[in-house]
C-alpha cells in the first residue's frame, strides 16, 4: 500500500509550483486538526490543484471540471459524518464552477473549499482565469484581460458565508493555521482562498509579487464585522490581507434537515412506514 | 360499454380539479378509468382539457371523441364541440343554447353558499348525474378530502354537489355510464408510480431542477421525504443535480435525479462521469417534444437515441421505458437494482402522456423494501475500488467503511488513481464494458400481446404500449390478425430473440412518437429488424388506439 507521503507518486506539477507547499502544509494541517484520514474525502474537479488528492492519502472523488462542489455536497449529505474537503483551483471553482460557488455559499453545507488561486490556467497552458488581473496578456487574451477580476472573498461575504479566509502558499505557517481553522469550523461551508504563484505561466504575480504584498490580518479585526470584512476583501493592489476575513454564525444546511437528525443517510436503512397513498 | 368525458377550460379555472374529482369518484365506484391531459404552457388562460375515459373493462389509451363535454369557457365550447360524438352531451358554463345545456357552475356554487372554486364540484356532480350515477359516493369523497378544512367547507361542497346533481336531472339517460364494481379502487399516475417505487426501494437522496413533465416525480418524492427518510434538494441547475447524485451514490446512498430533455442535455457530462466512476446513478427522463424548449407541456418520444448515446466516451448503461403506471413502478425498482448490481447509470424514460395518465392500479406495494446496494460491509485493508473481475463488476465499498475509496474521472488504475498507462487503460475499459454482457443477459424480453400467429405486428416502446394494445384489440375485433410486441427495456437488447419473432414474414409496423423512427433504427442497428413500416406522430399529442387501428387500415 502507498505511503501517505506524496513523493512516491509520479507528480505532474512543475518544479517550483506553489502546490508542493500547499500539499505539504495540508498534510501537516490534517495531523494538527486531528482528522482521521479514513473518514476524510478529498473532492476535486480538474486542474493542477485538483490533482492534489492523488498525492496524499484519503478517500478521493476526483470528478469533473467545475463540479467538485455539487459532488462534495452530495457526499456530505449522504454521510455527514465524513470530513469533506475540496481541493480546487481558481478556474475550477470560480470559473467553470461559478454557479455552484454562488449557490453553495448560500446553501452552507459543511464542506471546506481550499482554492489554490494562481490567477492563471495552468493545465491548459496559460490562459486567463476569472481572477487574472486586467491587462494580463496570454496567448488567448492577446490584448490583455479586458474584464476586472472576480473577487471570491467579497462575493462570499456578501452571501454571508460562514467562514472566509485567505492565505499564501509562501507562508506555510500561516497557511497551516488557516487550514486548521477551516477544518475545525463547524458552522457550514468554509472558503479558504490560497494565493499561489505559478512559475510557469504567470510571470506577473510571482512569488516575490505576492510576498511583497501579503499582510497578516492582526488581532484587532473582528471577523464578525461584515463591513470591515468587505473592506479587507477589497484590498488588493498594494496590500493583500491574509487571515480569517469573515465569519458568520448560521446553521449548517445539514443541521436544518429533519431527516438527518436520525443519523447519516448512508446508514438509514431501517423500516419505514408505507406512504399514505 | 364506455364513455369519454372531456373537461375543458382556461388554465387556472379548475379543469384539473374537476378532472381529478371525476377520476377519483369513478375509481371509488370501481369503474375502470383512464385519464389524459392536454394543456398549454401557461398558468392562466388558453385552452386546457382533461379527458376521463370510463368503461366496464380495463383501459389503456385515450380517445379522440368525447360523449360528454364540459366546457368552462365559450372558447373551449367553440374549439371542442366538433369532437363531441353524435348523441353526446355538452354542459356549458353559461346559458342554454342549441344542443348545449347551460349551467353556470361558479354562479350556482355561490348561490348555494359555496365559493366560486366549488363550481368544479357542481360540474363534477352534474356529469355523474347525467351519466346515471348517484352523487352519494362523491359526497363521501368530498367529506374525506375537505374534512381537515372544517365543517363549513365540507357542507359548502356537499351543497354544490347536490345542486349540480339537481340541475342535471333532466339529462339523465342521454349518455349512460358503465356499471361499476369490478375495477381496482386505487388510482395512480405514471409520475406517482415512479416516485412511490423509488421511495419504497430505498432512494434516500434526490436532487433535481424542475422541468415539465418530470416535476411530478420530484414533488411526489418531496411530499413523502420525511416519511421515507429522503433528502430532497432543488439544485441550482441540472449539472449540479447530477453531480450531487454522483457524490451521494459514491458515498453509498441510493440516489436519483428527475429531468426532461433540455435538463438532461445539461447532465450529459455527469452521465459519463457515472459511467467512468461506476456509480449507480438513476435518472428519470420525462420526454417532451424538442428541439430546444420545443413544446413544454406536450408529449413525444424523441430522446431515445439521445439517451442511448448521452455522454462522451463509451460505457455501459441500461434504459427502461415503461408503458403503464404499473410498469413505471416495477421498472423504477428494477432500474435501481440494475444500477446497483452493475454500478453504472440507468435511465428510466417516460413522457408527458404517461406522466399524467391516471388509471386504476391494483396493489402497488407501499411497503418499504430497500434494494440491495451491493456494498461491502467490511472491505479488506488492501481494498482497491476497481479490481478487475471476470464479469467486470468490482466489489464496491463506501468511504468511511474502513477502506480508502478512490475514484477518478481520469482513466485510472485498479486503485482508482489517475494513470496514463495505456495498458491499464485497455484493461479498465474492457472491465467496464464487460458489465454490458451481464446486463444484456438480464435484459427484459419484449412483451407479446395478441395471437401468436398474427400477421401484423405493431412494435412499441415506452408509453405507446396502451394505444398499441387497444389498436390490436380493435383490429382483431374487426376480423384482423394483429399483435403487439412492446419493449419496456430498450437497452441493452437481446437481438437474436427479437429477430426471430419479427422475421416470420409478418407485416411489421414500428409505432413511435417521433419524426425519424428512432427505435426502429436502434433495432436495425443491432440486427433485430429487417423490413418494416413506420407509424410516427410528433405533433405533441399522444397516439390513441383508434388512430393506430385506422392508420393500419388506410
Amino acid at each position: 500500500m502507498r505511503e501517505k507521503h506524496f513523493f512516491d507518486r509520479d507528480v505532474a506539477w512543475c518544479p517550483g509550483c506553489g502546490n508542493f507547499a500547499i500539499l505539504k502544509t495540508f498534510d501537516k494541517a490534517l495531523e494538527a486538526a486531528g482528522i482521521d484520514r479514513k473518514k476524510l474525502v478529498l473532492v476535486s474537479g480538474i486542474g493542477q490543484a485538483a490533482k492534489l488528492p492523488h498525492y496524499t492519502q484519503a478517500n478521493v472523488f476526483n470528478g469533473l471540471h467545475g463540479r467538485a462542489l455539487p459532488a462534495a455536497v452530495g457526499i456530505k449529505l449522504a454521510n455527514h459524518e465524513l470530513e469533506v474537503v475540496i481541493t480546487s483551483g481558481d478556474g475550477d471553482m470560480y470559473g467553470e464552477g461559478g454557479n455552484h460557488f454562488l449557490h453553495n455559499v448560500r446553501r452552507n453545507v459543511g464542506v471546506k473549499a481550499f482554492v489554490h488561486n494562481n490567477q492563471v490556467y495552468g493545465l491548459t497552458k496559460g490562459q486567463a482565469s476569472p481572477t487574472s488581473e486586467m491587462g494580463f496578456v496570454t496567448k488567448v487574451q492577446t490584448h490583455g484581460v479586458l474584464s476586472p477580476p472576480f473577487n471570491p472573498l467579497a462575493v462570499a461575504i456578501v452571501e454571508d458565508c460562514s467562514f472566509v479566509a485567505r492565505s499564501f502558499a509562501g507562508d506555510m505557517e500561516h497557511l497551516e493555521e488557516m487550514m486548521v481553522a477551516a477544518l475545525q469550523h463547524k458552522g457550514g461551508f468554509a472558503l479558504l482562498d490560497i494565493l499561489q504563484p505559478c512559475p510557469t505561466f504567470n510571470k506577473q504575480n510571482t512569488f516575490k509579487w505576492y510576498r511583497d504584498r501579503v499582510r497578516r490580518i492582526d488581532d484587532s479585526h473582528d471577523p464578525f464585522d461584515r463591513a470591515k470584512a468587505l473592506e479587507l476583501a477589497s484590498k488588493w493592489a498594494d496590500e493583500i490581507p491574509i487571515g480569517i476575513v469573515y465569519r458568520h454564525e448560521r446553521p449548517s444546511f445539514e443541521s436544518l434537515l429533519p431527516v438527518l437528525k436520525q443519523g447519516a443517510l448512508v446508514g438509514s436503512r431501517a423500516e419505514r412506514p408505507g406512504a399514505a397513498f | 360499454m364506455e364513455v369519454n368525458i372531456r373537461v375543458a377550460g382556461a388554465a387556472g379555472q379548475g379543469v384539473e380539479t374537476t378532472g381529478d374529482l371525476l377520476v377519483e369518484a369513478f375509481a371509488g365506484m370501481g369503474i375502470h378509468v383512464f385519464s389524459t391531459q392536454s394543456y398549454m404552457s401557461r398558468i392562466r388562460g388558453g385552452i386546457n382539457w382533461y379527458d376521463v375515459r370510463i368503461a366496464d373493462e380495463e383501459l389503456f389509451s385515450g380517445r379522440e371523441k368525447a360523449e360528454v363535454l364540459v366546457a368552462l369557457t365559450p372558447e373551449a365550447l367553440e374549439w371542442l364541440r366538433g369532437e363531441v360524438a353524435e348523441g353526446g352531451l355538452i354542459l356549458f358554463n353559461g346559458s342554454d343554447g342549441a344542443g348545449v345545456v347551460g349551467i353556470e357552475f361558479e354562479k350556482v356554487a355561490k348561490e348555494v353558499g359555496g365559493s366560486a372554486i366549488m363550481g368544479n364540484v357542481v360540474a363534477g356532480a352534474a356529469v355523474l348525474t347525467a351519466l346515471g350515477y348517484e352523487v352519494g359516493p362523491l359526497e363521501e369523497q368530498l367529506r374525506e378530502r375537505f374534512g381537515k378544512k372544517g365543517e363549513a367547507v365540507v357542507e359548502g361542497n356537499v351543497k354544490c354537489a347536490r345542486k349540480g346533481a339537481e340541475l342535471a336531472w333532466e339529462q339523465v339517460g342521454k349518455v349512460k355510464g358503465p356499471p361499476g364494481g369490478g375495477a381496482p379502487r386505487g388510482i395512480c399516475s405514471g409520475n406517482e408510480a415512479v416516485g412511490l417505487a423509488a421511495a419504497t426501494a430505498g432512494v434516500k437522496f434526490v436532487s433535481s431542477y424542475p422541468m415539465t413533465p418530470s416535476t411530478g416525480v420530484f414533488t411526489f418524492l418531496a411530499k413523502v421525504a420525511d416519511e421515507y427518510g429522503i433528502v430532497v434538494e432543488q439544485a441550482e441547475d441540472e449539472i449540479a443535480a447530477v453531480n450531487m447524485v454522483c457524490g451521494a451514490t459514491y458515498a453509498g446512498v441510493p440516489a436519483m435525479t428527475t429531468t426532461s430533455g433540455g435538463g438532461f442535455a445539461l447532465m450529459v457530462e455527469g452521465v459519463s462521469l457515472a459511467g467512468m466512476l461506476e456509480l449507480p446513478a438513476f435518472i428519470f427522463l420525462g420526454q417532451r417534444p424538442g428541439p430546444a424548449t420545443g413544446l413544454p407541456t406536450r408529449t413525444g418520444q424523441q430522446d431515445l437515441k439521445f439517451a442511448l448515446n448521452a455522454g462522451h466516451g463509451e460505457f455501459p448503461r441500461a434504459i427502461y421505458a415503461p408503458g403503464t403506471p404499473e410498469q413505471a413502478y416495477d421498472l423504477t425498482r428494477r432500474g435501481l437494482e440494475t444500477a446497483h448490481k452493475f454500478q453504472t447509470p440507468v435511465i428510466l424514460m417516460s413522457d408527458q402522456f404517461l406522466a399524467d395518465v391516471r388509471k386504476n392500479c391494483a396493489g402497488l406495494d407501499t411497503s418499504y423494501r430497500p434494494i440491495d446496494r451491493h456494498l461491502l460491509e467490511n472491505p479488506p485493508a488492501d481494498y482497491v475500488r476497481y479490481a478487475v473481475t471476470e464479469d467486470g463488476v468490482s466489489p464496491r465499498a463506501a468511504p468511511g467503511s474502513g477502506a480508502f475509496v478512490v475514484v477518478d474521472s481520469d482513466e485510472h488504475t485498479e486503485d482508482g488513481h489517475m494513470t496514463e498507462d495505456l495498458e491499464a487503460r485497455v484493461r479498465l475499459q474492457d472491465k467496464r464494458m464487460r458489465k454490458l454482457e451481464g446486463m444484456r443477459a438480464e435484459a427484459l424480453p419484449p412483451e407479446w400481446y395478441g395471437p401468436e400467429g398474427a400477421e401484423e405486428v405493431l412494435v412499441a416502446w415506452g408509453s405507446t404500449y396502451g394505444p398499441c394494445r387497444e389498436a390490436v384489440d380493435r383490429l382483431n375485433a374487426d376480423g384482423g390478425s394483429a399483435a403487439m410486441v412492446h419493449f419496456a427495456q430498450v437497452w441493452p437488447l437481446e437481438a437474436e430473440a427479437v429477430r426471430e419473432t419479427l422475421g416470420k414474414g409478418r407485416r411489421v409496423t414500428v409505432v413511435e412518437g417521433n419524426a425519424t423512427g428512432q427505435f426502429a433504427s436502434v433495432l436495425r442497428e443491432v440486427g433485430a429488424l429487417g423490413e418494416c413500416e413506420l407509424m410516427l406522430r410528433y405533433d405533441g399529442r399522444p397516439f390513441t388506439g383508434e388512430e393506430i387501428a385506422r392508420r393500419m387500415r388506410s
